[in-house]
């Protein structure tokens, strides 16, 4: 196992000893735009997105379903007010913890902070992928690329949030579904 | 109606300021209260503003697109209201005493459809961005640049007109809001 693995799986395994557990109802925010994101959450069942509000529309960025690692990233980095919302997309259980604890979990050994610097590795390289999805001109290849990183979005996620996440109406979405 | 373009903008821009400032103080009520309505068929204060939302979705971007075709000019000009403009703009701007209730296209009526906080920050989120458009408009022709509008395509305003409206028509329901605030018997 990568040190990578290892400490995503103590950050897990610590998410689900200490971490308190939190549920919300659909349509429930998490955090709103303009809040500081204090936590890291770890989602135990239902689905959670976060978005951009803009003067015309809600533009998803990221998804969150059963399994998932996920808050307002750079928010939580850099101690500055979210630009994102997060909203729970359906009837959701989060476990919940602080920044300070994941820094505990991170500085413990050596282990675990290289563990975590290769996670950071991996997170800046999803984002290069993200960047790389927002150039693709054709919908087909954005759903082509986001399906082949991420297969079962579909039974998680709702059609009108990837649409949005994928840029495109929910129309055209399920057009090339289809074909 | 001949009016200085910065007179004009002036009292647009403080209408707007008006305006932004009631449905910050709205959005102090909890999303329940501001969902709540008298009868089914008329409209919530969520409702009024997403009616706002719809509006500005067409409008600031064509508002945009014409002040962006034109290069600004310093020299402070005149606007001259157009006979059609006007008429849009009297026929929905608040008038002191008289309160005519009017009726909405289908594709801006908000009926019915689930609405959160959200809503009220992108209402505030256009309100910024009008504000700044309405800065910019002093300096460019309000009279010669024109824009589409929603109903029709047989007819184009010219710019100050549609921002006008725009301003006004915004007013008008925040006035209805701020009235259905009062009216709703939520504790």
């Amino acid at each position: 196992m990568t040190s990578e693995q290892t400490f995503t799986l103590n950050l897990i395994n610590s998410l689900k000893t200490v971490g308190s557990k939190r549920t919300y109802s659909k349509g429930d925010f998490i955090l709103k735009e303009g809040e500081v994101e204090r936590n890291l959450y770890y989602v135990e069942s239902g689905a959670i997105r976060v978005f951009l509000l803009s003067e015309y529309e809600e533009q998803s960025i990221r998804f969150g379903f059963a399994g998932s690692v996920i808050n307002s990233l750079s928010s939580f980095f850099k101690g500055s007010p979210s630009e994102f919302y997060v909203e729970a997309i359906r009837k959701t259980t989060l476990l919940v913890i602080a920044k300070e604890k994941v820094q505990e979990i991170v500085n413990q050994d050596i282990e675990s902070l290289i563990g975590y610097n290769q996670l950071l590795e991996t997170v800046i390289s999803q984002q290069m992928e993200r960047e790389v999805d927002l150039l693709t001109v054709s919908p087909t290849e954005r759903l082509k690329r986001v399906l082949e990183r991420s297969p079962n979005l579909f039974q998680h996620i709702p059609l009108k949030y990837i649409a949005s996440y994928l840029r495109m109406t929910p129309e055209t979405l399920s057009r090339i579904r289809n074909s | 109606m001949k009016i200085k373009n910065s007179l004009l903008i002036e009292e647009l821009l403080a209408t707007t300021a008006w305006s932004t400032h009631a449905v910050e103080k709205l959005k102090e009520l909890g999303v329940d209260q501001l969902n709540t309505k008298s009868n089914p068929t008329e409209w919530s204060v969520l409702e009024c503003i997403e009616h706002l939302n719809l509006y500005g979705s067409f409008y600031l971007p064509v508002i945009e697109q014409a002040m962006l075709s034109q290069k600004p000019d310093k020299t402070a000009g005149l606007f001259k209201s157009g006979f059609i403009g006007d008429y849009f703009v009297n026929m929905i701007r608040v008038k002191p005493g008289k309160n005519k209730k009017m009726s909405t296209t289908r594709d801006k009526n908000p009926l019915g459809s689930v609405l959160t906080l959200t809503t009220v920050d992108r209402f505030l989120k256009q309100q910024q961005l009008l504000k700044t458009l309405l800065e910019q408009a002093s300096y460019v022709d309000m009279t010669k640049l024109k824009t589409p509008i929603s109903i029709t395509k047989m007819v184009r305003l010219r710019l100050g007109d549609t921002l006008r409206f725009m301003v006004y028509h915004i007013e008008r329901h925040v006035i209805q809001a701020e009235r259905i605030k009062r009216n709703s018997k939520y504790i």
